[in-house]
Protein backbone atom coordinates (compact mmCIF):
# COMPACT_ATOMS: atom_id res chain seq x y z
CA UNK A 1 0.00 0.00 0.00
CA UNK A 2 1.26 3.51 -0.59
CA UNK A 3 -0.34 6.76 0.79
CA UNK A 4 -0.01 10.03 -0.14
CA UNK A 5 -2.30 13.29 -0.08
CA UNK A 6 -2.03 14.85 -3.05
CA UNK A 7 -0.59 14.50 -6.72
CA UNK A 8 2.54 16.46 -5.48
CA UNK A 9 3.73 14.20 -2.98
CA UNK A 10 3.30 11.01 -5.13
CA UNK A 11 7.18 11.30 -5.49
CA UNK A 12 7.67 11.45 -1.71
CA UNK A 13 4.87 9.37 -0.15
CA UNK A 14 3.97 8.86 3.22
CA UNK A 15 3.53 5.27 2.99
CA UNK A 16 5.72 3.55 0.70
CA UNK A 17 4.70 -0.19 -0.82
CA UNK A 18 3.67 -1.24 3.13
CA UNK A 19 2.89 -4.85 3.33
CA UNK A 20 1.23 -5.71 6.31
CA UNK A 21 -1.10 -8.79 6.90
CA UNK A 22 -2.25 -10.32 10.65
CA UNK A 23 -4.06 -13.09 10.91
CA UNK A 24 -5.38 -13.40 14.48
CA UNK A 25 -2.90 -11.73 16.29
CA UNK A 26 -1.99 -8.77 18.39
CA UNK A 27 1.04 -6.38 17.54
CA UNK A 28 2.45 -3.31 18.44
CA UNK A 29 3.89 -0.66 15.92
CA UNK A 30 6.75 1.21 17.27
CA UNK A 31 8.27 4.43 15.53
CA UNK A 32 9.83 8.19 15.42
CA UNK A 33 7.07 10.76 15.12
CA UNK A 34 6.20 11.52 11.12
CA UNK A 35 6.85 8.32 10.14
CA UNK A 36 3.29 7.30 9.40
CA UNK A 37 2.34 5.32 11.70
CA UNK A 38 -1.00 7.32 12.27
CA UNK A 39 -1.38 7.42 8.02
CA UNK A 40 -1.25 3.42 8.05
CA UNK A 41 -4.60 3.46 10.62
CA UNK A 42 -6.36 6.33 8.88
CA UNK A 43 -5.49 4.34 5.41
CA UNK A 44 -7.22 1.25 6.84
CA UNK A 45 -10.26 3.11 7.82
CA UNK A 46 -10.57 5.17 4.37
CA UNK A 47 -10.05 8.60 5.95
CA UNK A 48 -6.27 8.98 3.91
CA UNK A 49 -6.06 8.19 0.19
CA UNK A 50 -4.35 5.28 -0.85
CA UNK A 51 -2.46 6.02 -4.31
CA UNK A 52 -1.34 2.11 -4.86
CA UNK A 53 -1.89 -1.25 -3.55
CA UNK A 54 -5.40 -2.25 -1.44
CA UNK A 55 -6.41 -2.51 2.34
CA UNK A 56 -8.32 -6.08 3.11
CA UNK A 57 -10.12 -6.64 6.46
CA UNK A 58 -11.77 -10.36 6.68
CA UNK A 59 -10.30 -10.90 3.13
CA UNK A 60 -12.89 -8.12 1.93
CA UNK A 61 -11.77 -5.05 0.14
CA UNK A 62 -11.97 -2.50 2.76
CA UNK A 63 -12.78 0.24 0.14
CA UNK A 64 -15.94 -1.71 -0.25
CA UNK A 65 -16.78 -2.27 3.57
CA UNK A 66 -20.19 -1.25 4.44
CA UNK A 67 -21.87 -1.84 7.69
CA UNK A 68 -19.05 -4.24 9.20
CA UNK A 69 -19.08 -3.45 12.52
CA UNK A 70 -15.92 -5.79 13.58
CA UNK A 71 -13.62 -3.03 13.02
CA UNK A 72 -13.07 -0.03 15.58
CA UNK A 73 -10.69 2.38 16.35
CA UNK A 74 -9.79 5.24 19.16
CA UNK A 75 -8.72 8.16 16.15
CA UNK A 76 -10.67 10.88 17.57
CA UNK A 77 -12.17 12.04 14.27
CA UNK A 78 -14.29 9.11 13.97
CA UNK A 79 -16.34 9.61 17.12
CA UNK A 80 -17.10 13.63 15.89
CA UNK A 81 -20.35 12.46 14.32
CA UNK A 82 -22.54 14.78 16.14
CA UNK A 83 -22.39 17.99 18.68
CA UNK A 84 -23.63 16.16 21.34
CA UNK A 85 -22.31 15.50 24.80
CA UNK A 86 -20.42 12.38 25.58
CA UNK A 87 -22.81 10.37 27.40
CA UNK A 88 -24.78 10.87 23.71
CA UNK A 89 -21.82 9.52 21.48
CA UNK A 90 -22.08 6.29 23.92
CA UNK A 91 -25.43 6.40 23.60
CA UNK A 92 -25.42 6.87 19.23
CA UNK A 93 -22.63 4.57 18.84
CA UNK A 94 -23.89 2.03 21.37
CA UNK A 95 -26.80 1.58 18.38
CA UNK A 96 -24.73 1.86 15.52
CA UNK A 97 -22.36 -0.68 16.84
CA UNK A 98 -25.83 -3.08 18.10
CA UNK A 99 -24.15 -2.55 21.71
CA UNK A 100 -25.05 -2.29 25.29
CA UNK A 101 -24.29 1.39 26.55
CA UNK A 102 -24.70 0.41 29.70
CA UNK A 103 -21.81 -1.76 29.46
CA UNK A 104 -19.84 0.89 28.46
CA UNK A 105 -21.25 3.78 30.73
CA UNK A 106 -19.76 0.63 32.95
CA UNK A 107 -16.90 1.28 32.03
CA UNK A 108 -16.57 4.81 32.01
CA UNK A 109 -17.22 4.05 35.90
CA UNK A 110 -14.66 1.36 35.99
CA UNK A 111 -11.82 4.28 35.07
CA UNK A 112 -13.50 6.73 37.26
CA UNK A 113 -15.04 8.72 34.12
CA UNK A 114 -18.33 9.41 35.61
CA UNK A 115 -17.29 13.40 35.59
CA UNK A 116 -16.74 13.65 31.45
CA UNK A 117 -20.16 11.93 30.63
CA UNK A 118 -22.09 15.03 30.97
CA UNK A 119 -19.62 17.38 28.83
CA UNK A 120 -18.83 17.86 25.41
CA UNK A 121 -15.92 15.94 23.22
CA UNK A 122 -13.87 19.16 23.46
CA UNK A 123 -14.70 19.94 26.86
CA UNK A 124 -12.61 17.33 27.95
CA UNK A 125 -9.10 17.40 28.89
CA UNK A 126 -6.27 15.29 26.21
CA UNK A 127 -6.06 12.26 28.78
CA UNK A 128 -9.91 12.29 28.89
CA UNK A 129 -10.64 13.10 25.42
CA UNK A 130 -7.81 10.15 24.79
CA UNK A 131 -9.48 7.27 27.43
CA UNK A 132 -13.22 8.48 25.78
CA UNK A 133 -11.73 6.89 22.55
CA UNK A 134 -9.96 4.28 23.80
CA UNK A 135 -13.20 2.48 25.91
CA UNK A 136 -15.44 2.97 22.93
CA UNK A 137 -12.98 1.50 20.70
CA UNK A 138 -12.78 -1.83 22.98
CA UNK A 139 -16.61 -2.03 23.79
CA UNK A 140 -19.13 -3.29 21.18
CA UNK A 141 -17.62 -6.67 20.55
CA UNK A 142 -15.12 -5.48 17.56
CA UNK A 143 -12.98 -7.98 16.28
CA UNK A 144 -10.18 -5.83 15.29
CA UNK A 145 -9.09 -3.07 17.15
CA UNK A 146 -6.79 -0.45 16.13
CA UNK A 147 -5.28 1.79 18.99
CA UNK A 148 -3.41 5.09 18.00
CA UNK A 149 -0.82 6.08 20.62
CA UNK A 150 -3.49 4.57 23.35
CA UNK A 151 -1.28 6.22 26.48
CA UNK A 152 -0.70 9.71 25.76
CA UNK A 153 -1.65 12.02 28.54
CA UNK A 154 -3.25 9.09 30.22
CA UNK A 155 -2.42 8.62 33.60
CA UNK A 156 -0.46 5.87 35.51
CA UNK A 157 -2.96 3.56 36.88
CA UNK A 158 -5.31 4.19 34.05
CA UNK A 159 -2.87 2.77 31.62
CA UNK A 160 -2.08 -0.09 33.67
CA UNK A 161 -5.88 -0.56 34.00
CA UNK A 162 -6.36 -0.34 30.04
CA UNK A 163 -3.58 -2.55 29.09
CA UNK A 164 -5.00 -5.13 31.36
CA UNK A 165 -8.08 -5.41 29.28
CA UNK A 166 -6.13 -5.74 26.22
CA UNK A 167 -4.70 -8.28 27.15
CA UNK A 168 -7.74 -9.94 28.33
CA UNK A 169 -9.33 -9.58 25.03
CA UNK A 170 -9.37 -11.77 22.57
CA UNK A 171 -9.56 -10.17 19.39
CA UNK A 172 -6.86 -8.85 16.81
CA UNK A 173 -5.23 -5.89 18.25
CA UNK A 174 -2.99 -3.52 16.52
CA UNK A 175 -1.39 -0.38 18.63
CA UNK A 176 0.50 2.14 17.67
CA UNK A 177 2.80 3.70 20.49
CA UNK A 178 6.44 5.13 21.05
CA UNK A 179 6.48 4.29 25.05
CA UNK A 180 8.71 1.05 25.12
CA UNK A 181 8.15 0.69 28.90
CA UNK A 182 4.63 -0.35 28.36
CA UNK A 183 5.52 -2.89 25.77
CA UNK A 184 7.01 -4.54 29.10
CA UNK A 185 3.59 -5.73 29.78
CA UNK A 186 2.45 -6.72 26.77
CA UNK A 187 4.28 -10.57 26.42
CA UNK A 188 4.49 -12.29 23.18
CA UNK A 189 2.95 -9.71 20.96
CA UNK A 190 4.45 -9.05 17.67
CA UNK A 191 6.20 -6.09 17.23
CA UNK A 192 6.71 -3.82 13.99
CA UNK A 193 9.01 -0.90 13.52
CA UNK A 194 7.85 2.12 11.24
CA UNK A 195 10.57 4.44 9.95
CA UNK A 196 10.13 6.84 7.02
CA UNK A 197 6.67 5.36 6.21
CA UNK A 198 8.36 1.85 5.57
CA UNK A 199 7.30 -1.13 8.05
CA UNK A 200 9.53 -3.47 9.42
CA UNK A 201 9.57 -6.68 11.32
CA UNK A 202 7.99 -9.11 12.43
CA UNK A 203 9.89 -9.25 15.37
CA UNK A 204 8.27 -10.21 19.34
CA UNK A 205 7.50 -7.98 21.78
CA UNK A 206 9.11 -10.69 24.41
CA UNK A 207 12.38 -9.84 22.43
CA UNK A 208 12.45 -6.36 23.16
CA UNK A 209 14.77 -6.65 25.72
CA UNK A 210 17.73 -8.28 24.02
CA UNK A 211 17.08 -6.07 20.88
CA UNK A 212 19.60 -4.35 19.21
CA UNK A 213 20.05 -1.62 16.38
CA UNK A 214 23.29 -1.45 14.29
CA UNK A 215 24.62 0.38 11.76
CA UNK A 216 25.26 -1.41 8.41
CA UNK A 217 24.26 -4.59 7.29
CA UNK A 218 24.45 -7.30 9.78
CA UNK A 219 24.80 -10.67 8.80
CA UNK A 220 23.02 -12.05 11.24
CA UNK A 221 20.14 -9.28 11.62
CA UNK A 222 16.53 -10.28 12.26
CA UNK A 223 16.04 -6.97 10.08
CA UNK A 224 17.52 -4.59 7.74
CA UNK A 225 16.00 -1.02 7.71
CA UNK A 226 16.95 0.85 4.65
CA UNK A 227 16.64 4.36 5.85
CA UNK A 228 17.72 7.95 5.44
CA UNK A 229 20.19 7.26 7.68
CA UNK A 230 21.54 4.43 5.89
CA UNK A 231 21.16 0.46 6.64
CA UNK A 232 20.25 -0.17 9.74
CA UNK A 233 20.08 -3.69 11.32
CA UNK A 234 17.90 -5.40 14.30
CA UNK A 235 20.26 -8.13 16.00
CA UNK A 236 19.51 -9.89 18.86
CA UNK A 237 21.80 -9.74 22.03
CA UNK A 238 24.25 -7.63 20.34
CA UNK A 239 24.62 -4.53 18.34
CA UNK A 240 25.14 -0.61 18.85
CA UNK A 241 22.19 0.45 20.87
CA UNK A 242 19.93 -1.61 23.03
CA UNK A 243 16.13 -0.77 22.38
CA UNK A 244 15.37 -1.31 25.77
CA UNK A 245 17.54 1.45 27.11
CA UNK A 246 15.66 4.00 24.98
CA UNK A 247 12.28 5.39 25.88
CA UNK A 248 11.43 5.50 22.03
CA UNK A 249 12.68 4.97 19.01
CA UNK A 250 13.28 8.60 18.40
CA UNK A 251 16.27 8.47 20.71
CA UNK A 252 17.36 4.84 19.94
CA UNK A 253 17.51 6.93 16.24
CA UNK A 254 19.26 9.50 17.94
CA UNK A 255 22.05 7.82 19.33
CA UNK A 256 22.61 5.55 15.94
CA UNK B 1 -37.23 35.72 10.74
CA UNK B 2 -38.47 37.91 12.76
CA UNK B 3 -36.72 40.86 12.00
CA UNK B 4 -37.92 40.23 8.17
CA UNK B 5 -41.27 39.97 9.54
CA UNK B 6 -40.61 43.64 10.89
CA UNK B 7 -39.05 44.63 7.86
CA UNK B 8 -41.76 43.78 5.62
CA UNK B 9 -44.89 45.18 7.58
CA UNK B 10 -43.13 48.34 8.67
CA UNK B 11 -41.01 49.38 5.90
CA UNK B 12 -41.87 47.19 2.65
CA UNK B 13 -45.43 47.70 3.16
CA UNK B 14 -45.39 51.52 2.98
CA UNK B 15 -46.75 51.91 -0.75
CA UNK B 16 -49.18 48.65 -0.17
CA UNK B 17 -53.16 50.03 -0.32
CA UNK B 18 -54.78 49.91 3.13
CA UNK B 19 -57.50 47.61 2.27
CA UNK B 20 -57.93 44.23 3.51
CA UNK B 21 -57.30 42.07 0.10
CA UNK B 22 -54.61 44.42 -0.73
CA UNK B 23 -52.51 43.16 2.40
CA UNK B 24 -53.78 39.82 2.88
CA UNK B 25 -52.06 39.38 -0.37
CA UNK B 26 -49.16 41.47 1.00
CA UNK B 27 -48.99 39.43 3.73
CA UNK B 28 -49.28 36.25 1.83
CA UNK B 29 -46.42 37.15 0.00
CA UNK B 30 -44.30 38.51 2.76
CA UNK B 31 -44.82 34.86 4.37
CA UNK B 32 -43.59 33.15 0.94
CA UNK B 33 -40.72 35.24 0.93
CA UNK B 34 -39.89 35.09 4.18
CA UNK B 35 -39.92 31.49 4.47
CA UNK B 36 -37.57 30.94 1.62
CA UNK B 37 -35.01 33.24 3.63
CA UNK B 38 -35.73 31.50 6.53
CA UNK B 39 -35.77 27.61 6.08
CA UNK B 40 -32.55 28.51 3.56
CA UNK B 41 -30.49 29.73 6.52
CA UNK B 42 -31.90 26.53 8.17
CA UNK B 43 -30.94 24.28 5.67
CA UNK B 44 -27.35 25.56 5.75
CA UNK B 45 -27.10 25.04 9.66
CA UNK B 46 -27.25 21.35 9.27
CA UNK B 47 -26.06 20.83 5.97
CA UNK B 48 -22.55 22.09 7.72
CA UNK B 49 -22.59 19.23 9.68
CA UNK B 50 -21.01 17.15 7.08
CA UNK B 51 -18.08 19.69 6.86
CA UNK B 52 -17.46 18.72 10.42
CA UNK B 53 -18.62 15.08 10.42
CA UNK B 54 -17.13 14.20 7.27
CA UNK B 55 -14.31 11.77 8.83
CA UNK B 56 -16.75 10.09 11.49
CA UNK B 57 -19.31 9.81 8.80
CA UNK B 58 -16.54 8.13 6.18
CA UNK B 59 -16.09 5.83 9.42
CA UNK B 60 -19.70 5.18 10.12
CA UNK B 61 -21.13 3.92 6.55
CA UNK B 62 -18.03 1.36 6.60
CA UNK B 63 -17.73 0.28 10.27
CA UNK B 64 -20.98 0.59 11.74
CA UNK B 65 -24.75 -0.01 11.41
CA UNK B 66 -25.48 3.67 9.68
CA UNK B 67 -26.15 3.54 5.91
CA UNK B 68 -26.64 5.95 3.23
CA UNK B 69 -30.47 5.47 3.14
CA UNK B 70 -31.11 6.08 6.84
CA UNK B 71 -29.05 8.84 7.18
CA UNK B 72 -30.59 10.75 4.25
CA UNK B 73 -34.02 9.85 5.39
CA UNK B 74 -32.90 11.19 9.13
CA UNK B 75 -31.82 14.37 7.73
CA UNK B 76 -34.90 14.92 5.49
CA UNK B 77 -37.36 13.66 8.54
CA UNK B 78 -35.37 17.08 10.65
CA UNK B 79 -35.94 19.18 8.01
CA UNK B 80 -39.33 17.84 7.42
CA UNK B 81 -40.36 18.69 11.11
CA UNK B 82 -38.19 21.81 10.95
CA UNK B 83 -40.19 23.23 8.31
CA UNK B 84 -43.60 22.04 9.81
CA UNK B 85 -42.54 24.32 13.05
CA UNK B 86 -40.82 27.08 11.13
CA UNK B 87 -44.22 27.53 9.71
CA UNK B 88 -45.82 27.52 12.72
CA UNK B 89 -43.98 30.04 14.17
CA UNK B 90 -44.35 32.18 10.94
CA UNK B 91 -47.30 32.10 11.06
CA UNK B 92 -48.44 32.87 14.29
CA UNK B 93 -45.87 35.68 13.93
CA UNK B 94 -47.05 36.75 10.71
CA UNK B 95 -50.98 36.85 11.58
CA UNK B 96 -51.24 38.14 15.02
CA UNK B 97 -48.37 39.50 16.00
CA UNK B 98 -47.36 41.82 13.05
CA UNK B 99 -49.60 42.45 10.44
CA UNK B 100 -52.56 41.98 11.69
CA UNK B 101 -51.85 44.52 14.67
CA UNK B 102 -49.61 46.89 12.77
CA UNK B 103 -52.95 46.65 9.94
CA UNK B 104 -55.78 46.71 12.34
CA UNK B 105 -57.51 43.90 9.72
CA UNK B 106 -57.88 40.10 9.94
CA UNK B 107 -55.13 38.68 7.97
CA UNK B 108 -55.38 35.06 8.79
CA UNK B 109 -53.89 32.53 6.63
CA UNK B 110 -56.45 30.43 4.30
CA UNK B 111 -55.03 27.46 4.97
CA UNK B 112 -52.65 26.77 7.58
CA UNK B 113 -52.54 22.76 6.89
CA UNK B 114 -51.70 23.87 3.45
CA UNK B 115 -48.87 26.08 4.55
CA UNK B 116 -47.59 23.15 7.18
CA UNK B 117 -47.72 21.12 3.95
CA UNK B 118 -46.05 23.30 1.84
CA UNK B 119 -43.36 24.28 4.31
CA UNK B 120 -42.56 20.63 4.75
CA UNK B 121 -42.01 20.08 1.58
CA UNK B 122 -39.61 23.16 1.34
CA UNK B 123 -37.43 22.12 4.06
CA UNK B 124 -37.21 19.17 2.17
CA UNK B 125 -36.09 20.49 -1.10
CA UNK B 126 -33.59 23.38 0.76
CA UNK B 127 -31.97 20.80 2.85
CA UNK B 128 -31.40 18.08 -0.19
CA UNK B 129 -30.14 21.40 -2.36
CA UNK B 130 -28.09 22.19 0.90
CA UNK B 131 -26.94 19.24 1.26
CA UNK B 132 -25.67 18.93 -2.68
CA UNK B 133 -23.73 22.07 -2.29
CA UNK B 134 -22.05 21.03 0.81
CA UNK B 135 -20.71 17.56 -0.57
CA UNK B 136 -19.70 19.08 -3.23
CA UNK B 137 -17.22 21.59 -1.91
CA UNK B 138 -16.54 18.73 0.77
CA UNK B 139 -15.83 16.44 -2.39
CA UNK B 140 -14.39 18.39 -5.07
CA UNK B 141 -14.10 22.02 -4.02
CA UNK B 142 -11.99 21.77 -0.61
CA UNK B 143 -13.16 23.67 2.40
CA UNK B 144 -12.00 26.72 1.73
CA UNK B 145 -15.05 27.48 -0.31
CA UNK B 146 -17.30 26.31 2.00
CA UNK B 147 -19.22 30.07 2.75
CA UNK B 148 -19.96 29.63 -0.83
CA UNK B 149 -22.96 27.65 -0.15
CA UNK B 150 -24.54 29.94 2.27
CA UNK B 151 -23.93 32.63 -0.19
CA UNK B 152 -25.54 30.50 -3.46
CA UNK B 153 -28.35 29.94 -1.62
CA UNK B 154 -29.39 33.32 -0.19
CA UNK B 155 -28.52 34.95 -2.95
CA UNK B 156 -30.88 32.53 -5.13
CA UNK B 157 -33.33 33.07 -2.54
CA UNK B 158 -33.32 36.45 -2.97
CA UNK B 159 -32.94 36.69 -6.67
CA UNK B 160 -35.55 34.06 -7.86
CA UNK B 161 -37.78 34.34 -4.80
CA UNK B 162 -38.08 37.92 -5.34
CA UNK B 163 -37.84 37.88 -9.19
CA UNK B 164 -41.44 37.22 -9.81
CA UNK B 165 -43.23 40.42 -8.16
CA UNK B 166 -42.26 42.85 -11.10
CA UNK B 167 -40.64 41.01 -14.07
CA UNK B 168 -42.17 38.66 -16.42
CA UNK B 169 -40.47 35.54 -15.83
CA UNK B 170 -40.85 32.76 -18.86
CA UNK B 171 -42.77 30.23 -17.99
CA UNK B 172 -40.76 27.29 -18.08
CA UNK B 173 -38.76 29.30 -15.52
CA UNK B 174 -41.65 30.29 -13.29
CA UNK B 175 -43.24 26.62 -13.39
CA UNK B 176 -39.15 24.94 -13.69
CA UNK B 177 -37.41 27.30 -10.34
CA UNK B 178 -37.94 25.21 -6.92
CA UNK B 179 -37.71 28.92 -5.19
CA UNK B 180 -40.62 29.97 -7.35
CA UNK B 181 -42.88 26.84 -6.44
CA UNK B 182 -42.37 27.52 -2.68
CA UNK B 183 -43.10 30.93 -2.77
CA UNK B 184 -45.80 30.69 -5.05
CA UNK B 185 -47.78 28.06 -2.57
CA UNK B 186 -47.22 29.93 0.38
CA UNK B 187 -48.69 32.77 -0.90
CA UNK B 188 -51.69 30.72 -2.42
CA UNK B 189 -51.67 28.54 0.56
CA UNK B 190 -52.02 31.86 3.24
CA UNK B 191 -54.35 34.15 1.33
CA UNK B 192 -56.57 31.28 -0.59
CA UNK B 193 -56.11 33.05 -3.79
CA UNK B 194 -54.25 31.72 -6.87
CA UNK B 195 -50.60 33.32 -7.58
CA UNK B 196 -50.08 35.33 -10.89
CA UNK B 197 -46.77 35.02 -13.20
CA UNK B 198 -46.30 38.48 -12.25
CA UNK B 199 -47.54 38.83 -8.67
CA UNK B 200 -47.81 42.66 -8.94
CA UNK B 201 -49.69 42.43 -12.23
CA UNK B 202 -53.23 40.81 -11.56
CA UNK B 203 -53.88 40.69 -15.28
CA UNK B 204 -51.23 37.86 -16.00
CA UNK B 205 -51.17 34.14 -16.31
CA UNK B 206 -52.24 32.52 -13.60
CA UNK B 207 -49.81 29.65 -12.30
CA UNK B 208 -51.32 25.88 -11.42
CA UNK B 209 -50.38 25.12 -8.46
CA UNK B 210 -50.36 21.57 -9.29
CA UNK B 211 -47.74 21.85 -11.46
CA UNK B 212 -45.56 23.68 -8.89
CA UNK B 213 -46.41 21.15 -6.19
CA UNK B 214 -45.31 18.26 -8.85
CA UNK B 215 -42.09 20.80 -10.27
CA UNK B 216 -40.65 20.94 -6.15
CA UNK B 217 -41.26 16.79 -5.75
CA UNK B 218 -39.10 16.62 -9.09
CA UNK B 219 -36.71 18.55 -7.52
CA UNK B 220 -36.11 17.04 -4.42
CA UNK B 221 -36.33 13.26 -6.29
CA UNK B 222 -33.28 14.55 -8.51
CA UNK B 223 -31.41 15.91 -5.47
CA UNK B 224 -32.38 12.96 -3.26
CA UNK B 225 -30.69 10.97 -6.10
CA UNK B 226 -27.45 13.02 -6.20
CA UNK B 227 -26.87 13.84 -2.92
CA UNK B 228 -26.84 9.61 -2.24
CA UNK B 229 -24.01 9.41 -4.82
CA UNK B 230 -22.18 12.49 -3.50
CA UNK B 231 -22.51 10.82 0.04
CA UNK B 232 -21.43 7.60 -1.21
CA UNK B 233 -18.10 9.30 -2.28
CA UNK B 234 -17.51 11.17 0.87
CA UNK B 235 -14.18 12.70 1.44
CA UNK B 236 -12.97 12.63 4.86
CA UNK B 237 -11.80 16.06 5.69
CA UNK B 238 -10.51 18.05 8.69
CA UNK B 239 -12.13 21.45 9.79
CA UNK B 240 -8.72 23.12 9.64
CA UNK B 241 -8.77 22.80 6.00
CA UNK B 242 -11.85 25.71 5.99
CA UNK B 243 -9.56 28.12 7.22
CA UNK B 244 -9.41 31.54 5.42
CA UNK B 245 -6.87 32.86 6.51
Amino acid sequence: MTVAYNKRSTEDPILRKLNLELNQEKAVIVGPNGSGKSTLFKAILGLAPISGGAVKLFGIDAMSERQDTRVSTNLAEVYRIAYVRVRDLVSIFAELKGGNPQETLGMFRDFELESILGKKVHELSTGQAKMFGNILAVCFSPKLILLDEPFDNVDNRRRRRFIEILRGLDVETVIITHEFNLLQRLGDWGLYSMLEGRLWGKFSVSQLDRLFITRGDMRDALGVMDTSLGKLSVTLDHGDIAVKTARSLNAVLGEV
Amino acid sequence: MIFWLFLYAFSFAQGVPKTQPALLEFSAFSYGSIALFSSSSLAISIAYSIYYASSSLVYSFRFTRLNLSSYIATLIGSSSALGIILSAIMIACTYIIIFSLKFGFNLAPANQLGAFGVSALAGVFMMTFALFLVLLVVNYAGLQNISLVTFILLILAFGLGLATVNSPLPTGLLYGSPYNAIQTLLYTTYSGLAAHAQLSDPTSAILQWQYMVASLIAWIVLLLGVDGLLLRRLKPRQAEEGRQI
